[in-house]
């Protein structure tokens, strides 16, 4: 990871002016006991489109942390992710993004 | 059962994977899927969840918004219970031949069926888990009648076996659905 480059990304996404209907929105995918580690890498990818070592860093977020934010844009974008996820039977939900 | 990649010819016609299912085995599915099912067809009649396999199903969107929960229900939740009872009765219609026919048989699924399947079974297990009482990671639940669980494992080994002959189907990263 490089999170200095991260943050210089935040920061200038945070200094944007935003319309207020058009805050930006993210899809969480919360830990479940249920699902099998190797089920969730593979929705991941299939769904999101991420590489395998992605799927696998964000799986194991869900897994130690409880939550990984999966997408983030507009709340119709993020609704349709959240119907996919619960297609899959993954726990997620919308939120908005910290500001 | 047994989950294999399928021949050449058969991946020509379009079949991603062949699960060999014994009567017995079949037996269980269909009832669990039919379960399922019922269970989903109420949650149509029903617009508050107050069995809690329903809610882990079907989750809030927006737990902390009950405006955009509400709204989000209104739009999604019909479309989602439609599509969960369509998985669950890609798995019984499937197997109901073979609890006829009461000998072992081999079951082509095709892209969608195997879809279908992994997601079917993915619910099956959520609802299993809610009924043992399966709250936290490693939690053996609280209720388990006996033989309950070797199921819930069971469908795990099967989820997953039908997960990888769809990896072979869709190689690589990045197929959207």
């Amino acid at each position: 990871m490089a999170p200095a480059l991260d943050e210089l990304l935040d920061e200038q996404l945070i200094e944007q002016p935003v319309h207020a209907a058009e805050v930006p929105w993210t899809i969480v995918v919360w830990n479940d006991p249920v699902n099998l580690m190797t089920y969730v890498s593979w929705v991941f990818r299939r769904h999101f489109g991420v590489d395998a070592p992605a799927a696998e860093r964000l799986m194991m977020q869900v897994h130690t942390e409880g939550r990984a934010t999966l997408a983030h844009g507009n709340r119709e974008h993020m609704e349709r992710h959240v119907e996919a996820m619960h297609e899959y039977g993954l726990w997620a939900t919308v939120e908005k993004a910290p500001r | 059962m047994k989950i294999t990649v399928p021949t050449a010819d058969a991946v020509a016609e379009g079949v991603v994977g062949v699960v060999l299912v014994e009567p017995e085995e079949a037996r269980i599915l269909v009832s669990l899927s039919d379960q399922l099912q019922a269970l989903l067809a109420e949650a149509i009649e029903s617009p508050i969840d107050d069995d809690s396999a329903m809610r882990r199903l079907l989750p809030d969107a927006y737990p902390h918004d009950p405006e955009l929960a509400d709204e989000w229900r209104r739009l999604s939740r019909r479309g989602l219970v439609d599509r969960k009872i369509g998985f669950a009765r890609t798995l019984s219609t499937a197997l109901a031949t073979v609890v006829g026919d009461g000998i072992a048989r081999s079951v082509p699924l095709s892209m969608n069926a195997a879809l279908d399947w992994v997601r079917g079974i993915g619910d099956l297990r959520l609802v299993i888990a809610d009924r043992m009482g399966i709250v936290i990671d490693g939690d053996d639940g609280t209720f388990g009648e006996p033989g309950l669980r070797d199921v819930y494992d069971w469908l795990a080994w099967m989820q997953d076996g039908i997960v990888q002959v769809l990896e072979v189907a869709e190689p690589g990263d990045g197929n959207s659905a």
